[in-house]
């Protein structure tokens, strides 16, 4: 926390507003409560300072400030991660990239863009959009989450089940290394020479240096979508689906998973046509060429009713695909209106486990005396299994924090995964050793020397380690864009 | 050879597998002779070795399948070569779940055969499936013309076993399709030759295998032409597997020539009618272009091309005196073709290239020189310029000693390969694996 004498504070306010200008520091305590938090409002540090620079060069200036008065820093987004992993830790400087937004060039024919950090993701989209591109990672809460911040987390989304994570659409970044310097890795060109920096850069949560520039590739929309609603009695049914229609040998675009609660919420609040009584339905989305692809269709559809769907539902228009998307994406406003608050975790498991995975799951949460709802990538197996709770009650936040644990435990013993795409951060550090060795850390950990031998680039993340002075709990608060019902936490 | 290594190594694997003495002459590289070589039999094994060697000092040159071996420097000393060749085996493999867990000496060829009678693949086309290793395939980022739409192995690697130059043993990554904790250490180790680590397993994602599988091949009378249709196809709605652009040289050497200048071949995989459908929308596509014939390609003849095209680096000549990778925009292959071509034929060469014209990535074949290394030498140092001055890179694929010893095998790194050298000496401080085969001299 900021340990800061306020004269020392004041000869770095100044040195500061030297490199982005007085409007462009924040250090009232006030004004910095807005930034102690990301979208996992569990965890709350409170920085020194918050900067806002505008260019690469003063992105330097202010590590190069931070490196010489030996004063942790950390970049921040948009603020819609949900592990704590930009949340300033040991205080200092949190450099927030939002000012930073500009697509910098869109070269069509090479089918590439370089935009920076804290551009939103799905300004991306709009910006290439009329010439008929767009940008395939797509976070839920891509209407707020910035390009940089999804470069942190290697951020995933529903469509990442054909067309891949953040990582396998960036070609280069201009980084600003923890010393200062500034540095490309990769670039426009395919198969730069040596070591893949730009495979290791991404998903480093922040700890190997800033992003200032991103080489992204954009994608020609398709021909064409299908979108399909299967309905099931019981949730093992549309667990058994899920590996049906991977049977087919057809890859769809998306394939999402809604349980009874989370269909029971989202019809409650929204009403998008999912019945109320179903135990679960998928939701799944096919594209391509305009050819051939109701034969696809139909061959999932025969999937989903052989494993014994009760309705199986092809979106006749537009608007009823976005009716039926909207029913999934909406699903962690209408949890809002059923609990007080909620906790999403985000496991990761080999798809033929989903039905036991699942089952445990809910056996989990009932044994601690609480609901979840389960509204999940189920295609490449990741859950979202969502802790539903109230933090006015006494001990009731230490058990679901507990819950989560176990479930991420058995996800770990299956040979899954204690995170998908939402990162590590301060969350879920301990639970490292539930599917990496000491020796797999230390080797992590000389990567991360390699980058940043200070450690002063966005410590205590990560690693497992007991002695962060992160608060943590009680209240849960949404995110502001969240209650307006514009964007979703995955 | 009787040192006290050699025996230490026969005692960790047994003598009947290490090789000294005249049966390393298959594993004499440019000219350079191991001192021995070993096939461990487990990852323990590998592990021992390589204790072993890190205690004496002995560098250790990892060995797949041995079809990458000319990449990179000339190797100062081969030391230990440490072949993977026992470690062959199909660990985990769940069609359900698309993935698998293979030991890293499985060649690939043995791989897609197993996926095959589940109907899926590995999206991995290289040359030479039937030599080339899995952990060879990565270590050297190995990749084909379908790379186009289906990645390359940094894509499809998800998880990955690797025993360090101390000896400790590593994973990266895990077993699913979806996964972001700790730092992504299998990218870390796609490319990087060996140097950090010697991969011992690893997990892939696989894919199903497409009902129906295609190539289109179209003649083109002009170069230009050929280059205008290639991107129109980028910007149109049809979704090929591969785009490959062929030179007059490299089309008639290859056999697949009628006397045009270029030509595209072009893989299109699904169901067969979005296949029939793609194949016939080129030719509307390229109406106009002084397209000179426009064949389709199934089976053994597809497959036949294919491989031609993979192997054109061996194929073009029967002595070819360099072969080099060039990475620019797609925009920028075209006249990289032409001007290049222009200056080998300035220097007295004969040239023959192809690309995978999509991702700008340009293989150039040199012969001739009449046993001279200096007109290939001044070829190649005027193309990396050239690449160079328009923001891209070449690298020595191949090339006899003599030329090699004349120009760097990878171009001039930026600042950039502090990182790397930062990231080489946290993970084998005593520079033993692979020394000088990597970029920036690693």
């Amino acid at each position: 926390m900021a340990t800061l004498t306020e004269p020392r504070k004041k000869v770095l306010r100044r040195q500061m507003e030297a490199i982005v200008g007085k409007s462009a520091v924040l250090s009232d305590p006030e004004e910095l409560l807005v930034y102690e938090s990301d979208g996992l409002t569990l965890f709350r540090a409170l920085a020194d300072f918050v900067v806002f620079p505008t260019d690469t060069q003063q992105v330097a200036e202010l590590v190069k400030l931070a490196s010489r008065e030996e004063m942790p820093f950390v970049a921040r987004g948009a603020g819609t991660g949900l592990s704590g992993g930009c949340l300033p830790t040991e205080g200092g400087l949190v450099i927030s990239l939002v000012r930073m937004n500009r697509v910098l060039e869109v070269d069509y024919e090479n089918q590439i863009a370089v935009v920076e950090p804290g551009l939103v993701n799905l300004h991306l989209s709009w910006a290439v959009g009329p010439r008929g591109y767009y940008y395939a990672p797509d976070p839920s809460s891509q209407q707020a989450c910035t390009v940089g911040g999804n470069i942190a987390n290697n951020s995933g989304g529903p469509h990442t089940l054909k067309y891949g994570v953040t990582t396998n659409h960036v070609l280069g970044l201009e980084v600003v290394m923890p010393d200062g310097e500034v540095v490309w890795l990769g670039g426009k060109t395919r198969d730069p020479q040596g070591y893949d920096l730009v495979g290791l850069f991404v998903g480093s949560e922040g700890t190997f240096g800033i992003a200032t520039k991103v080489v992204v590739r954009i994608l020609k929309k398709t021909q064409a979508v299908r979108t399909i609603l299967a309905v099931f009695a019981e949730i093992d049914q549309a667990s058994e689906a899920v590996s049906a229609i991977i049977g087919q040998g057809l890859v769809p675009a998306a394939l999402e998973m809604i349980d009874q609660v989370t269909i029971q919420a989202v019809e409650d609040a929204f009403g998008c046509g999912y019945p109320r009584d179903a135990g679960a339905a998928l939701l799944i989305e096919l594209d391509g060429l305009e050819v051939g692809l109701d034969l696809e269709a139909e061959r999932v559809m025969a999937a989903c009713r052989e494993g014994g769907a009760r309705e199986v539902r092809l979106a006749r228009d537009e608007a009823e695909r976005a009716l039926l998307w909207k029913g999934r994406k909406s699903a962690f406003g209408a949890y809002g209106r059923i609990s007080p608050a909620y906790m999403v975790m985000d496991g990761v498991i080999p798809r033929t486990k989903l039905p036991q995975v699942l089952r445990r799951v809910n056996e989990i949460v009932a044994a601690h005396g609480l609901r979840v709802g389960n509204v999940f990538h189920a295609g490449d197996g990741n859950l979202h299994p969502n802790i539903l709770y109230d933090p006015r009650k006494p001990g009731e936040e230490e058990r679901v924090v507990k819950a989560g644990a176990e479930i991420l435990k058995v996800c770990a013993d299956v040979g899954g995964s204690i995170s998908g795409e939402h990162g590590i951060g301060l969350e879920k550090m301990d639970y490292m050793p539930f599917i990496f060795s000491p020796a797999d850390l230390a080797t992590m950990q000389r990567v991360k020397e390699a980058f940043n031998p200070d450690g002063r680039c966005n410590p205590g993340k990560i690693f497992p380690t007991k002695k962060s002075c992160v608060e943590v709990g009680p209240a849960y608060r949404p995110h502001p864009i969240e209650e307006k019902g514009l964007a979703q936490r995955f | 050879m009787g040192s006290p290594f050699v025996d230490g190594i026969r005692s960790i694997v047994g003598s009947q597998h290490v090789l000294t003495g005249v049966e390393l002459s298959p594993y004499v590289v440019e000219g350079r002779s191991p001192e021995a070589v070993v096939f461990p039999g487990s990852i323990e094994e590998i592990s021992a070795v390589l204790r072993l060697a890190s205690e004496e000092r002995v560098p250790v040159t990892p060995w797949g399948g041995g079809t990458k071996m000319g990449l990179g420097p000339a190797s100062q000393r081969l030391g230990l070569v440490l072949g993977l060749k026992r470690l062959h085996r199909l660990l985990e493999y769940e069609p359900g779940d698309l993935t698998a867990t293979v030991q890293a000496g499985m060649t690939l060829e043995s791989l897609q055969s197993a996926l095959g009678r589940h109907r899926q693949w590995l999206s991995l086309d290289p040359q030479f499936p039937g030599r080339a290793t899995l952990g060879g395939i990565l270590a050297t980022n190995a990749s084909g013309p379908r790379r186009h739409l289906y990645g390359t192995a940094r894509d499809l690697l998800i998880g990955v076993t690797v025993v360090e130059a101390s000896g400790a043993v590593i994973h990266g990554g895990g077993k699913v399709v979806k996964n972001v904790a700790g730092y992504d250490l299998p990218k870390l180790y796609v490319g990087s030759f060996g140097t950090l680590g010697i991969i011992a397993e690893l997990t892939v994602k696989l894919r199903p295998l497409p009902d129906d599988d295609r190539l289109v091949l179209v003649g083109f009378e002009r170069l230009e032409e050929c280059g205008r249709a290639a991107r129109l196809l980028m910007g149109s709605d049809l979704i090929p597997s591969a785009v490959e652009l062929l030179d007059g040289e490299a089309l008639g050497r290859l056999g697949l020539a009628e006397g045009e200048e270029s030509a595209l071949l072009i893989g299109f995989d699904g169901l067969a009618e979005q296949v029939a459908w793609q194949a016939e929308e080129t030719t509307r596509l390229f109406l106009g272009l002084g397209v000179t014939r426009h064949r389709l390609l199934a089976g053994a003849a597809r497959e036949e091309t294919w491989r031609a095209v993979r192997e054109i680096g061996r194929r073009v000549f029967p002595e070819p005196s360099a072969v080099v990778k060039i990475g620019v925009l797609s925009t920028q292959v075209v006249e990289i073709v032409q001007q290049t071509a222009r200056i080998a034929r300035r220097n007295g060469l004969r040239a023959a290239f192809g690309a995978h014209f999509t991702l700008g990535l340009v293989t150039g074949v040199l012969a001739g020189g009449q046993g001279s290394a200096q007109p290939v030498v001044a070829t190649i140092k005027e193309w990396r310029e050239l690449a160079r001055s328009i923001g891209g890179h070449l690298a020595l694929e191949w090339a006899p000693l003599a030329v090699k010893e004349q120009v760097a095998a990878w171009g001039p790194s930026g600042p950039e390969v502090k990182i790397m050298e930062r990231l080489k000496a946290k993970l084998d401080p005593k520079g033993i694996l692979n020394p000088g085969r990597f970029v920036g001299g690693i």
